[in-house]
């Protein structure tokens, strides 16, 4: 637990946001995307502003950006998304894995 | 879904084989029922554990909500290496567990004092109960009340398949032995502790506090693409990655390399 305990001290004094870069938004809504295509600057490091505005759970997912974020109802969060290389990426929501496949394109 | 399934289900099984054995054992002894209800009562109060620890973790989370990507890389490192040490540990004691239960037990009726039984059933239930619940956080991760009540199904399954499991090995048949179904859990088991190490160390590059190296290194997607129903299950389960980062590859290949090295080393230390 000690060891627990100083890692999540560590991580917390080294994740520290820089404030200078773009965001976008994305709306999840019990299984609709918007936008479904995102499109942004290549290598460049942006902030993904995700909310979920439906009645149902939602979880934001890409295992190519390596990122997950599961939003309650009514709930917003962001995550920041490194430089990427020119192509297409996709992310999901993994409660609504049926309708809500969306795309990233980095240009 | 398939993950919860999985883990409820081996967990159970193991719980299942201490609490089996021992009510088997009392089935055959004159004095052995006596010791029920406290076999019994031991079941009960490793839930009751095991439960209140799930409580603990999740108000441990909610005090953490502003950071709950380090808490939840943390709790993946934690899950990973409970994993591994399981393993090691069933291998080690696997085989003589039944001999060394049933020496117990015979001294508990023979002195007609059952708590031992009480508080060796509560710890085994306890433990895979609370490992249940690690792992689980561990993949769930921010999972909110409505989400974890869709997950419960799963969960109930699991405990279903591992009676049904449990009843099936009792028989002593020959098409699941015992033997088999360790060997192949265990392999699951090790490559889920390697896809949420690997969970983990993403996290961290996510968080930039490693560096991604080559990202990504190939791109695989064309033979399986862990963004589908069904590449989303392997990758889930073994680790897989269609576009990894040369970082992720390296810690993926490190913990096998630890895994292995681990098991080596208590081998040797065994013989010794």
């Amino acid at each position: 637990m000690k060891v627990a305990m100083f890692l999540a001290a560590a991580l917390l004094s080294m994740s520290a946001l820089a404030d200078d870069m773009p965001t976008y938004k994305l709306e999840l809504k019990d299984g609709v995307l918007k936008p479904a295509r995102l499109q942004v600057p290549v290598n460049t490091k942006f902030r993904l502003e995700v909310s979920n505005t439906g009645k149902t759970p939602a979880e934001f997912e890409s295992t190519q950006l390596r990122k997950e974020k599961v939003l309650a109802p009514g709930g917003t969060s962001s995550v920041v998304i490194l430089p990427l290389a020119a192509g297409e990426y996709k992310f999901f929501d993994d409660f609504h894995m049926a309708t809500a496949q969306g795309v990233i394109v980095a240009k | 879904m398939g993950q919860v399934l999985f883990i409820v289900w081996r967990e159970s099984v193991e719980a299942l084989l201490v609490v089996g054995i021992l009510n088997a054992w009392m089935n055959q002894n004159p004095q052995g029922k006596a010791g029920k209800p406290y076999l019994w009562g031991g079941v009960a109060l490793g839930i009751a554990l095991a439960i209140l620890l799930a409580v603990a973790l999740f108000s441990a989370s909610t005090l953490m909500a502003g950071s709950q990507d380090v808490f939840q890389t943390v709790m993946e490192f934690m899950a990973s290496g409970l994993i591994v040490q399981m393993v090691l540990w069933m291998r080690e004691h696997g085989r003589t567990l039944k001999k060394e239960l049933e020496s117990g037990l015979a001294d508990n009726a023979s002195s007609a004092n059952w708590w031992g039984v009480t508080t060796l059933v509560a710890i085994a239930v306890a433990r895979e109960g609370s490992e249940t619940v690690v792992f689980l956080y561990g993949m769930l991760g921010s999972a909110d009340g409505q989400t974890l009540l869709n997950m419960s199904g799963a969960a109930l399954l699991g405990l279903g398949l591992a009676f049904l499991t449990f009843y099936v090995l009792q028989l002593g048949g020959k098409v699941l032995s015992w033997r088999l179904f360790f060997r192949l859990t265990e392999i699951m088991l090790l490559l889920l502790g390697a896809s949420l190490f690997l969970a983990a160390v993403e996290k961290l590059i996510s968080m930039e506090i490693l560096p991604a190296l080559i990202d990504p290194l190939w791109d695989s997607s064309a033979l399986l693409d862990d963004m589908t129903p069904a590449g989303g299950v392997v990758a889930s389960l073994t680790g897989y990655r269609a576009h990894p980062a040369l970082m992720s590859l390296l810690a993926y290949l490190s913990f096998w390399a630890g895994v292995f090295g681990l098991f080596f080393w208590r081998k040797r230390r065994q013989a010794a």
